[in-house]
Parts: C-alpha cells; sequence; structure tokens
C-alpha cells in the first residue's frame, strides 16, 4: 500500500526532466519530518501534477519541491496543501509564474494567515494578463511580496495590487516600477498610507502618470506634517485628483512643504482653509498652498484668513482674478497683504498698552477691544473708535492707518494716551458744584437757578409730574450740568469738543514724546473734516471748533456777518488751552459757547459770505464782551422775533476719529451705579424706569428709531447697564441677595454630606462678614490611573534640569546642619571664643570654657500639600510668542545662572504646543522626583468643581500615601474639568495638614487664574467674593500654623493676588515655561526659612 | 601703655566723622519738626520707606541741622575740642547692617597686644560715647539678637551694658539712636520684632509728590527744570505700576541719576533707558511698557 503511490509518483516523476526527480529526493527526506506517510504521498503527487500542467511547468514543479520543506514547517497540512494548490492553478496559466509563486512562498507564509495565502496568489494572477509584460508584472509581484506583507496589514497590500493592476492597464513598465518604489515606500508609512493609497489610487484615472512621482516624493513630504493632519491632507489630493487636476506630485511637494512652515498647530486651520477651498475652485488650492508660505511670511494666522477671506470672495466674482489673487500675482493681492502686515492688532501690544495706560492713570486699567464693548449693549456702538469707562480703555481691535507698524503703535499710542486722558486730567471728576478755575465767572448755578424758576412757573401751567425726570438727571453731575440747556444734543457736542480740545493740549504739554505723532494725526483728522460753508450756521460753528480743537487757527473759514462771534468763539476756546484748566471750565465754556451757538439761526449761509480768517490770536477773553455780544445776539433775535426753534434742526458733527467716543455721563452713572452698589441702602437706588427715562434724554446716546420699539431698546440698555453695575434686575426677589447668577448657589441652605469621602466646609461671605455655614461639599476622589508613560517621559525630558534640582534639594540637607558656638565641646575650637578666653588668661581672669563649636543636627520635618487648579481654563494652549520673553527669568544666583545658560544653549528649553496643564503636570512628576529625594512628607491634590454642593478634590498623592507606579499613572490623569472654587479646596487641604505631625506645614497653591465657579463669581462686583473667601481660607490655614503659598501662572494675577494672599507670599510667574524650573526652587526657598 | 595703636583701627574714628557741609533736604511734611522734637526727648526714631527716597539724606540733615544749635549743650567729660566756625558736634554713625553682624562688630571686642590685652571699643559704644547719631540702616537685616542690644539704649534707660569688661556705658545727653527699614520687601520673614518696634517713634517716607520731586531732581542733579519736571512725572507714572510687578517703583534717586546723565549731555530717552527701564525691571514686557511710557514724556 505504501509502496505503491511512491512508484506511481516515480514514474511520474520519470517523465519530467530529471532535475524534478532530483529535486523531489532531495526534499523528500526533509519532509518526512514534517508530514506523515500518507500526507507525504499526497504532497509527492501534488509536484508531478503541477509539473504536467504545462510544457514548462516542470520548473515550477522543480521549484516547488525545493521551498516545500521550508513551507511545511509553518503550515499545517491541510494549509499546506491550499498552498500548494494555488501554485498548480498559477502552474496552469504561466510557469514563470508558479516559479516566483513558489520562490516568495518561505518568506510569506510565516507572515500572512494561511486563510490569505489562496487570496495573495490570487493577487499575483490578477495582474497576469497572459501577455509576457504582464507575468513580468505578476512575477515581479511576487517578488516584492515578502517586503510587503511582513510590514503591511494584508488589505493595504490588497488595495496597493489593485492599484498596481488599474496602472499596468496604461504602463506596465510604470506598474512594474510603482511596484519597486511601493515596496520601499509603504512600509515607512504609519497611519496615513490607506489615504495615501485612496489618493494614488484616485490618481490612476486622471494623471495616472503622477502616481510614481508621488510615491518617490511622499515619504520626504510625509514626514513634514504633523502627523495628525496627513490623512487630511491626503483626502485632499484625492479630491484634487479625482476632479482630474494634473501635477498632484507638485501639490504633495509644495503643499508639505507650506505645511511644513506653518506654525504648529496651525495646520489643521490651514487644512480648513484649503478644504473650504477647494469646494469653491479646486484650481485656486494648489496656489493658494504654494504662496502660503511667502504670505504667512508677511502676516500672522489671523491676518491670513483676512487675506484668504478677500480672496475667495473674489474668486466668487472672478474666477480668473481669484486664482491671481492666491498666487499673489495680483495687486489687490499684493496691496492687501501690504495694509495687513503693517497692520497692528491690538492683541499683539495689549500687555503693553494696558500697562502703559495704567502707569498714566495711576490705577488699573484694562486694555479690551472694542467688540467686547460694543458687544455689551451698554450704548457704546462704534466697534471702530476708541473709548473709556473709567476703567477699561477700549481700543479698536486693529489699526491699519499707516505703512508699518510702528507708525500704528504710535497711533494706539497716542488713541489710549487721550483716552486716559479723560481719566488723567479728571474729565469724569466733573463736580456740579466745584468751581472752574480759568474763568473767573461761574455761571453754571446762576443758570440753574434761573432754569428751575422757568420749570416752576412751567409746572404750574401743566399738571404734569416732572419729579421723576428732575431726580434722574441729578443722578450725575454732567447729567445735571446738560440738563441746563434746551438743546442738550448741542451743549453735549459743545462739551464734548472743548473738553477734548483741553486734552489734547493738555497730553501735548505733559507728554512731548508724542507730540510729533498727535499733530500728524490731528492733521489728518482736519484733512477728513467737512466743508465749514457747506453746513448750516450752527453746524458750521461748532466745527470751527472743532478744527480749532485740531490746533487749526489760521486760514479758517468764517462767515463774515458772524466774525464776532466767531472771534469770541476762539477766545472760550483759547481759555481752555491753558495747564491749569479743568473740567469745569470746559464745562463754563461749553456754557458760553451754547448761549452764542444756540441764538444763531442754524441755516446754511451763502459761501460767498465766508471768508479765510485767521484765529491764532482772538485776544483775551472778557465777561464784559461777552455780556455785550449776548445782549446783542438777544436784541437781533428778538428784532427776528422769533425763538432759536428757527431753521434746520440742529445735526451732530462728524465725530474726530481718534478721540474716540466720550460719553461722561455714562461714566459717571456707572461708577455711581457701582459704588452704590456696594454700600446699600443709603438713599433711594435708581429704579430701572429712572435710568431709562436718563438714558432716554441722554444725549450720548445714538438711540436708533429704526431699529425697533427705542423703548425697548433703551430697557435693553437699562439692563445691561445695572447687569454691569451690578445690581440685581428688578424681578429679582426680595431678600434674594445676590443676583440671579447666584441664584443656584444661593438657594437652599445648609449642606449634608452623605456620600462617603464628601465633607462639608463653610463658605466666607465679605458682604456679611460671616460664614456661611456647612455651604460646600468637598468630594473626595483618588484620581483615576492612566500611564506611567507620562511621568516617564516628563523626567526624560527635564532631565538636565531634574539633576540641577536634585542636587539643589540635596544641599539643602547640610543647610540644616548649623554650627553651633561656644560649646564645652565640640568639633574644633572657636577661634573667637578661644581668644577671648586667651585674653581673660593673660588679665588673671578666669576664662570661659566654652570655646568649642559643633555643628548641631536640626531636624527637617516639613510635610506639604501640593493642590493643582484643575479648572477648564487649564487647557488654554500655551502662546508660543510667549516663550520668547523667557530670557527674563534670569536667576541671581551665579550657580543656578550658570546651569540656567548652558540649558539655554542647549536649546533644553521646550518648545512645543502646550497647555498650561501639560506644564503643571511635568513640573508635578519633577517635584516628586526631587521631593522623594529629601524625605519630606508630600501631598498631591487637584481640585476643580461644579456649584458649591459638588467641589471636586482628586487625590493624586494622598498625604499618608507612599510613592508608587500608581502615583505615577495617576498624574497622567490630571485634565482640565471644570471651575475652581478654591476656598473648599483650601479648607480641605488645611484639614490634611492639620492630621500632620510636622513642625514645618506648608500649603503650595499653584493655579492659573483667578478663583471662580457657579454662584462664587461672577462680573462686576460678586467676582470679589470668590477672592476674598479665597483669602479667609487661606488666613484659616495660616492660623492653623500652615504656610501658604500661592504660585499662579496668570499674568494679571497682581491685581487680585494682593488682596487674595494678603500678607502671605505669593508670585505671579510672568512666563509659564519656567513653571516646571521654578516650582522646585520655590519650595526649596520656601521650606529652608 | 604702649601707644603703638593699629593703624586700620586709627582711620576707623568712626565717631568722628561730621557732616560738615549742610547737605541738600528738602522737607515734605514736619519730619524736620518731629526729628527734632524726639531728639531733644530722647525718643529714638525709625525710619520706614522705600529704597532711594532719601531717609539716609534726612538723617544726615539732622546730623548736621541739630550739631550747630546743640554744640552749647556740651557737657563735661566732652574731649575739648576747640569749634571752628560752622562745625559740627553731632556726629554721624552710620551702620549698615547684615546677616553677619555681630554683638561684639557693634559693641567691641578684645584685642590681642604685645604683652596682654586691649579693648577696642564697636561704633556703637563708640557713638554712645560721644553723642552721636546712630545710624542703623536696613535694620530688619541684622541678626535677631544683635536688634535685642538696642533695647536698653533705647528706653529710658539709655544704657548700653557692655558685658565682656563688666560696664554699662550710660548714653552721652546727644546720644540718639535711628533705624531705618523698608516695609516693601517682601519677605514677611524679615519683619521686625515688636518689642523692637515699639521703642520707636515712625517716621513713614514715601517718594515726594511730583512737584516736590522736580525740585529735588534738579538741585541734585544739574539738569534743566523742564527735565526734572519730566523726570518727576515720569517717577509719579512709573511709580503707578507698581501694583502690576514692578516690585519697586522708580526712587528718587535713579531718577537724579537720570538726571545726571542729562547734565553730561545723554539724550533723555538714553538716559532714562539705563538709568530707569533697565534698572527697574528684566520682564521684557514691563520694560517696553516703562518705555512708551518715557518715549511719551520725552522727546
Amino acid at each position: 500500500m505504501s509502496i505503491d503511490p511512491l512508484n506511481e509518483i516515480e514514474a511520474e516523476l520519470n517523465k519530467l526532466p530529471p532535475a524534478v526527480g532530483e529535486a523531489y529526493k532531495e526534499a523528500a527526506e526533509a519532509m518526512e519530518t514534517s508530514f506523515n506517510e500518507e500526507e507525504l504521498g499526497l504532497w509527492a503527487k501534488e509536484g508531478t501534477s503541477i509539473g504536467t500542467q504545462t510544457v514548462r511547468s516542470w520548473e515550477s514543479a522543480v521549484e516547488y519541491y525545493k521551498v516545500s520543506p521550508s513551507v511545511a514547517r509553518s503550515l499545517a497540512f491541510p494549509s499546506f496543501m491550499q498552498w500548494a494548490r494555488c501554485g498548480t492553478y498559477l502552474a496552469q496559466d504561466s510557469p514563470t509564474l508558479a516559479v516566483s509563486f513558489f520562490r516568495a512562498s518561505p518568506l510569506i507564509v510565516g507572515n500572512l494567515r494561511p486563510q490569505y495565502i489562496p487570496r495573495w496568489a490570487g493577487l499575483g494572477r490578477s495582474l497576469y494578463k497572459g501577455t509576457w509584460k504582464s507575468s513580468t508584472l505578476a512575477a515581479k509581484f511576487f517578488e516584492v511580496s515578502p517586503d510587503l506583507i511582513r510590514s503591511l496589514p494584508f488589505w493595504d497590500v490588497e488595495v496597493f495590487a489593485s492599484l498596481i493592476e488599474s496602472l499596468s492597464y496604461k504602463s506596465y513598465d510604470v506598474a512594474v516600477e510603482c511596484l519597486v518604489l511601493g515596496r520601499d515606500v509603504l512600509p515607512e508609512m504609519g497611519r496615513e498610507r490607506e489615504a495615501f493609497l485612496s489618493m494614488c489610487r484616485a490618481l490612476t484615472e486622471g494623471s495616472w502618470r503622477e502616481v510614481k512621482a508621488c510615491l518617490e516624493m511622499a515619504p520626504r513630504a510625509l514626514r513634514q506634517i504633523d502627523e495628525g493632519q496627513t490623512g487630511r491632507f491626503l483626502k485632499l489630493g484625492e479630491r484634487m485628483a479625482k476632479m482630474g487636476l494634473r501635477e498632484t506630485s507638485r501639490f504633495l511637494t509644495d503643499g508639505t512643504q507650506a505645511l511644513a512652515q506653518v506654525p504648529e498647530g496651525a495646520q489643521t486651520h490651514i487644512l480648513d482653509l484649503a478644504e473650504g477651498l477647494l469646494m469653491i475652485s479646486p484650481e485656486a488650492m494648489p496656489p493658494f498652498l504654494k504662496s502660503l508660505n511667502g504670505v504667512l511670511n508677511r502676516v500672522t494666522m489671523s491676518q491670513l484668513d483676512t487675506w484668504f477671506e478677500h480672496g475667495v470672495q473674489l474668486l466668487k466674482e472672478n474666477p480668473e482674478s481669484g486664482i491671481a489673487f492666491f498666487k499673489v500675482e495680483s495687486n489687490a493681492s499684493e496691496s492687501l497683504l501690504e495694509t495687513l502686515s503693517s497692520s497692528l492688532e491690538l492683541d499683539r501690544v495689549k500687555g503693553v498698552v494696558r500697562l502703559y495706560c495704567s502707569a498714566l492713570a495711576g490705577s488699573t486699567m484694562e486694555v479690551m477691544s472694542t467688540q467686547e464693548l460694543v458687544n455689551k449693549n451698554i450704548g457704546w456702538v462704534h466697534e471702530d473708535t476708541a473709548s473709556t469707562d473709567g476703567t477699561k480703555v477700549f481700543l479698536p481691535p486693529i489699526v491699519d492707518h499707516y505703512p508699518n507698524k510702528d507708525e500704528n503703535f504710535a497711533w494706539f499710542k497716542v488713541v489710549s494716551t487721550h483716552q486716559v486722558g479723560h481719566l488723567e486730567f479728571g474729565s469724569f471728576r466733573f463736580r456740579f458744584d466745584q468751581p472752574a478755575s480759568v474763568f473767573e465767572e461761574q455761571r453754571r448755578p446762576k443758570l440753574e437757578k434761573q432754569r428751575a424758576e422757568q420749570h416752576a412757573s412751567q409746572m404750574q401751567e401743566v399738571a404734569d409730574s416732572p419729579e421723576l425726570e428732575t431726580q434722574a438727571h441729578a443722578f450725575t453731575d454732567i447729567g445735571r450740568f446738560l440738563s441746563l440747556f434746551d438743546d442738550r444734543k448741542l451743549a453735549f457736542d459743545l462739551f464734548t469738543v472743548l473738553e477734548d480740545c483741553r486734552l489734547d493740549f493738555r497730553i501735548k504739554g505733559e507728554y512731548p514724546g508724542i507730540r510729533r505723532a498727535a499733530e500728524r494725526i490731528q492733521i489728518e483728522a482736519r484733512s477728513g473734516r467737512p466743508n465749514i460753508e457747506e453746513l448750516a450756521l450752527q453746524e458750521a460753528m461748532v466745527e470751527l471748533l472743532i478744527h480749532m480743537s485740531l490746533e487749526q487757527f489760521t486760514d479758517l473759514q468764517v462767515p463774515t456777518e458772524y466774525q464776532e462771534e466767531a472771534t469770541m468763539l476762539a477766545r472760550i476756546l483759547h481759555m481752555l488751552r491753558d495747564a491749569a484748566a479743568n473740567v469745569e471750565d470746559a464745562a463754563e465754556a461749553t456754557l458760553r459757547a451754547y448761549e452764542i451757538i444756540s441764538r444763531l439761526t442754524n441755516e446754511p449761509e451763502q459761501e460767498e459770505q465766508y471768508e479765510p480768517e485767521d484765529l491764532d490770536d482772538p485776544g483775551d477773553f472778557s465777561e464784559e464782551e461777552y455780556e455785550s455780544l449776548l445782549d446783542k445776539l438777544k436784541a437781533g433775535q428778538e428784532e427776528g422775533g422769533g425763538e432759536s426753534g428757527e431753521g434746520n434742526p440742529y445735526e451732530s458733527p462728524e465725530p474726530v476719529d481718534y478721540r474716540g467716543d466720550f460719553k461722561p455721563e455714562m461714566v459717571q452713572l456707572l461708577t455711581k451705579l457701582q459704588s452704590e452698589q456696594g454700600q446699600d441702602g443709603e438713599g433711594e437706588p435708581l429704579s430701572q424706569e429712572q435710568l431709562e427715562q436718563l438714558l432716554q434724554d441722554s444725549a450720548e446716546l445714538e438711540l436708533d428709531p429704526e431699529q425697533g420699539d427705542a423703548n425697548n431698546s433703551t430697557t435693553t440698555f437699562a439692563q445691561n447697564i445695572m447687569k454691569e453695575a451690578g445690581m440685581p434686575p428688578p424681578d429679582a426677589k426680595p431678600g434674594q441677595g445676590y443676583g440671579p447668577q447666584l441664584n443656584d448657589g444661593e438657594q437652599g441652605g445648609e449642606l449634608v454630606a452623605r456620600e462617603p469621602k464628601s465633607y462639608v466646609y463653610d463658605e466666607w461671605d465679605f458682604r456679611a462678614g460671616d460664614y456661611k455655614p456647612k455651604w460646600c461639599i468637598v468630594k473626595e476622589k483618588v484620581l483615576e490611573e492612566g500611564d506611567s508613560g507620562f511621568y516617564n517621559e516628563a523626567l526624560r525630558n527635564y532631565n538636565s534640569l531634574l539633576n540641577h534640582v536634585k542636587r539643589q534639594f540635596e544641599l539643602i540637607m547640610p543647610e540644616t546642619f548649623r554650627k553651633t558656638y561656644r560649646l564645652v565641646d565640640g568639633e574644633d575650637i572657636d577661634l573667637n571664643a578661644a581668644l577671648e578666653a586667651w585674653c581673660d588668661l593673660r588679665m588673671k581672669v578666669p576664662p570661659d570654657e566654652k570655646i568649642y563649636w559643633r555643628r548641631n543636627k536640626v531636624l527637617r520635618n516639613v510635610a506639604v500639600v501640593f493642590l493643582l487648579d484643575m479648572s477648564a481654563s487649564t487647557a488654554e494652549a500655551i502662546d508660543e510668542g510667549r516663550h520668547t520673553i523667557d530670557d527674563r527669568d534670569a536667576p541671581d544666583d551665579p550657580v543656578e545662572y550658570m546651569v540656567w545658560l548652558r540649558r539655554r544653549r542647549e536649546g533644553l528649553v521646550r518648545r512645543h504646543y502646550k497647555r498650561i496643564i501639560d506644564l503643571e503636570k511635568e513640573s508635578t512628576a519633577l517635584l516628586i522626583s526631587a521631593l522623594e529625594s529629601i524625605g519630606d512628607t508630600y501631598g498631591i491634590y487637584g481640585f476643580s468643581g461644579y456649584g458649591r454642593e459638588n467641589v471636586e478634590f482628586y487625590v493624586i498623592k494622598d498625604i499618608a500615601e507612599s510613592f508608587s507606579e500608581k502615583i505615577k499613572r495617576r498624574i497622567d490623569k490630571i485634565t482640565p474639568l471644570h471651575a475652581t472654587r478654591m476656598g473648599s479646596a483650601i479648607r480641605h487641604a488645611t484639614t490634611k495638614l492639620e492630621g500632620q505631625d510636622a513642625t514645618t506645614k506648608i500649603m503650595f497653591l499653584i493655579s492659573d487664574g483667578r478663583p471662580q465657579d457657579r454662584g462664587y463669581s461672577r462680573e462686576g462686583v460678586e467676582k470679589e467674593y470668590a477672592v476674598h473667601d479665597t483669602h479667609m481660607a487661606l488666613l484659616e490655614a495660616k492660623r492653623k500654623n500652615i504656610i501658604p503659598f500661592c504660585l499662579t501662572v496668570d499674568k494679571a494675577g497682581h491685581d487680585y493676588l494682593k488682596e487674595m494672599c494678603g500678607d502671605m507670599s505669593y508670585e505671579v510667574l510672568g512666563d509659564i515655561w519656567a513653571l516646571p524650573e521654578r516650582l522646585p526652587m520655590l519650595y526649596r526657598k520656601l521650606t529652608l526659612q | 601703655m604702649v601707644e603703638t595703636v593699629d593703624p586700620q583701627y586709627k582711620e576707623y574714628a568712626i565717631e568722628e566723622f561730621l557732616v560738615r557741609s549742610e547737605p541738600y533736604y528738602r522737607p515734605i511734611a514736619d519730619e524736620m519738626e518731629m526729628f527734632e522734637a524726639a531728639y531733644r526727648q530722647h525718643i529714638p526714631v525709625l525710619l520706614k520707606g522705600p529704597t532711594g527716597c532719601g531717609k539716609t539724606r534726612f538723617v544726615e540733615y539732622m546730623a548736621w541741622k541739630l550739631g550747630r544749635p546743640m554744640t552749647t549743650v556740651a557737657k563735661a567729660g566732652e574731649s575739648v575740642q576747640e569749634m571752628k566756625d560752622g562745625e559740627v558736634r553731632v556726629p554721624l554713625v552710620t551702620i549698615a547692617c547684615h546677616e553677619d553682624l555681630t554683638a561684639s562688630d557693634l559693641v567691641g571686642r578684645y584685642l590681642l597686644d604685645a604683652d596682654g590685652t586691649r579693648w577696642i571699643d564697636g561704633p556703637m559704644t563708640r557713638a554712645v560715647k560721644t553723642g552721636a547719631i546712630l545710624y542703623l540702616d536696613e535694620v530688619v537685616e541684622a541678626r535677631k539678637d544683635t536688634t535685642v542690644l538696642i533695647h536698653p539704649l533705647t528706653d529710658h534707660r539709655r544704657i548700653l551694658p557692655v558685658e565682656k569688661t563688666g560696664s554699662i556705658i550710660e548714653a552721652d545727653d546727644r546720644f540718639l539712636l535711628c533705624i531705618s527699614y523698608n516695609p516693601h520687601y517682601q519677605s514677611a520673614l524679615k519683619d521686625l520684632k515688636h518689642s523692637t518696634r515699639q521703642r520707636f517713634i515712625s517716621l513713614e517716607f514715601d517718594y515726594p509728590p511730583a512737584d516736590v520731586e522736580w525740585e529735588i531732581i534738579k538741585k541734585e542733579s544739574g539738569c534743566t527744570e523742564e527735565q526734572a519736571v519730566s523726570l518727576a512725572k515720569l517717577g509719579e507714572k512709573v511709580r503707578n505700576l507698581r501694583e502690576h510687578g514692578l516690585a519697586e517703583g522708580a526712587s528718587t534717586r535713579l531718577l537724579i541719576y537720570a538726571g545726571r546723565l542729562m547734565t553730561e549731555g545723554i539724550s533723555p530717552r538714553r538716559a532714562c533707558q539705563v538709568a530707569i527701564v533697565w534698572t527697574l525691571t528684566d520682564e521684557p514686557e514691563l520694560q517696553r511698557s516703562i518705555e512708551e511710557v518715557v518715549s511719551s514724556i520725552f522727546e
């Protein structure tokens, strides 16, 4: 039975060329170990069947026998036979193919799951189309297969094969070349391979020649893009290919190069843009990417958006010019870039401007974009004009008046100086009863009395109730002043012009350094003014004043008939050009100018009745001349037989741009509302109705009736203003207290901790001056564990710093040994004491025998708790721009300085896109490692939360816990969560520390901003609540002998930290990159004291 | 006893330091009156104030001023010296305190001699003996044990016990202890103990208001009035930034330095940059902000 089949096979073999038999014999021995006899028979038989397929298939059979032993080692018999049969089929078609198949097999079978083998064979088969060239291709495929299969998932191999197949329809040569290229290129690719293949696939449809180029280009090109973005990028390429666009390989190189230059983290945005562009015009996208680099060299990312949008607009209107635009081959594109690159964004210089304004004003000033002010909807409407509300300076978000940045910055400076000037020179400090200083005669009280009498007489006639009105007007001093006039608008415009004139004069005197820039801006402002002679008379006179306030005193167009009045106005204005003039003088000047102008008939004069006039030296103002002019005007009016109401209604002049919005009444109103809010109950607070009335009368607001019901918008204003001032809205129930935002926290009373590991704490209410009992629940949770990789990597990244820190920490140990002098015995003789003893001996006085010194070990016994802020804001990316600032933190200590310097030279200061929390985490890792080296007791906790009933307190390392892998893994899971209710977290940490038996207890708070939480802080006055509670919590800790220390990375931290920490130590870290370095140093210093 | 005195110590004659010519001091409030009153009543004086606001200058000035009319008060036992015209008789002993200042540094110590020992008075002892104004500058820097030394000097006893010689020195009638300290330094640990603090009357100093400061700047630096006014204005503005990350405002001393540079013909902006901007802070943003203020004020 066993001999027969073998004989049969031998016979079969003999029919074939002898090489087959030899190969069989050679293999047969080796095969015996793998298969049993029956299987061997089948194996041998399959060989003969291969050999007999076609004339030349004996070659395949030889190859079959040759590789069988090694294949058999990897495959079980059934799979083996399956494989053999695949070979048989292939031999049927082409013996060459089968030979390649068998040759490749030993390297394949180990790496491919057996069930895929037939599919693999099928892939090769599919490339064979019966021609000689196709068989070479298919053979080549088998040849490269081992490499492909080893490093690619099988489905990618399949996709690649089908790509090759479709290429082969175009050109076998190209297909072969691509096949070989693919072998080299594809394994190196990561996730992007799939996208890349599908892009290539798309290319075969239209521009198949590109495929090869793409394959050649791909590895180098794709390396330049962020890993996460390659997929999207290739998708773009695919879509382009599908649209039949040529030069995909060019796109690949140009595009990746462009993206490589883009600031890190911005690639996503660029791809967004590119995708958007593709939807509009595929042709425009490659030029866009190509010119991207050049453009980004000139403008910032946000400016790029502007440029891009402009291009898109153009593209929609005219594709040709749109494409030229993106190529930066059009004037429009070039000039836009010119403007953008010279323009200055407020955000860039905000910090400097803020400090500049604060320095000038002498109080903390915030700088904000005008946009934010407009959004508040409290009466300011112009986005382009600067303004101030008394504590903030609002500036336009972008300046592009001049062709270079320095000049644009100078504009910012002049404008902000003018706005701060309102504060510095007291525009808002206007007091009705305060006397003016340059005008001797005070006309305001007189006029008010006069008005009151008039009013009283009217009152008798009309039995209305105007009480409301008077009360509201008297609410602010400016309001009281403006209510002296019938035409509030005219009065207010005059007041604005005259006050601005006074300010500009003062600023020029006080700040000669910006005089030149200011003059330039004034001259420019003048050129944009309307022609005086085209205006109605009253308006012309106001315009005349504006011109003079802009320092134009010569060649002024003055109506000949009213030359006397113009001269008088000039004299009034000149009174204000005096360093002694105050805001009340501006008011007096307004009053006088008003008396003159309001008596003129507001009708246009004939142009020829104007004549150029110089008013630079109009002479001194005198009350007598003014009176007589007034009398003349009054007489004229009576002759004319009418009131001043004749003529056209008065229209406000065009605003002077650089002076911005001047709203003294609003500022006074806001300040007053806010201060009233602070001290409850003194006087009747303003009701919303009164406020609305007041706003309606105010000349400062432009209530647009077309926008809908004017009343309605005043209501909104009033509500917003009250909100801004921190007043409870009218619908708040009495006794409810702190306004609607706090309702969540306010409702209900004491809380009870029901869950395990939750604790109840009081909270300090600074207005009540008492604790709210059992107000917050702190839930202690152990942070879940992540990967310890983060910890290890952080240590690796900061290796040199870590060594330095450790060294510093180790130095702490010797420092704890202090020399004790004057001992009876010790390590060595104390020279001073010995000398004295010697002297005593010489003087025959019994000497002191304490002449030794010794080092005495002072026990270091420190327990420390680190509190990490895990609020949502820590997710903020750290601005790369800030990084340049890190030059500043050069340590004073020479040793530290050297280390610092070396680290900087080595470029070890990391420059990656990071979040605040990442640095917090890294610092923690570093600190832990350093702390372990000195053996202080320490605990690390994170805190966050949402609302008072849910203050989350995460244990990263409990103070009693010892350091372990677990803790490394927990650090990984520190993530930005919700809000920051610092007070309760601090109280809980205090409890933790209290339980420790250490001589020095330290609480180290690391935060990124002011404390805030639902019901814990709110805009306006309420944010103080959180600061006060935190302060109280820190104070409680201090009373329990704990040293609190606050470290914040919030640059604006100085303003509230002072209040929050009081006399406790804190530090504001201006450069957040210094955190990992600074934190251990601070700790060291703190514990040494 | 052989009179071979170590020459080093001979030159050290600290108690003979007299303020001979009138120092420039511009009074701001009633501080002169207060100091004089305290001097007559033997009440020690504590001067508080930021660096470079004129504390030391004030003490110098008072030493000079008190010296002249006080000559009549000179008592027996005082070394007899001919009074030259205009010479001052209240010496000023200034000691800059530091961490390692020991009690014997202040009081005195025994020194070895060729054939014996010799006691050398420390500066404090000398001041007590000669009736000088003893000015301990930055007293918080000194070690706690040295500050205790001054306790018996500062109450009604006005004595200095010298433990080593076993003697007690009663202070001369003209002796006055005056200490200074700068409360703006952030370290809460280096605060003055209350037991020490409450032995003094305190005079608070601050930078003078701009309209006075310019006079001082002009007088001290010799710059033009316009420059002085601008510098004073700059000082005022920069001090506004104390809340915003600047540890200390620009001191009058710095403003004077800037003025002096201007007198030497250095351009005002540059003078302010080296004397004020770069001295005050290393933080680029803050530097830039102060520079902007400078460039607004100076052409």
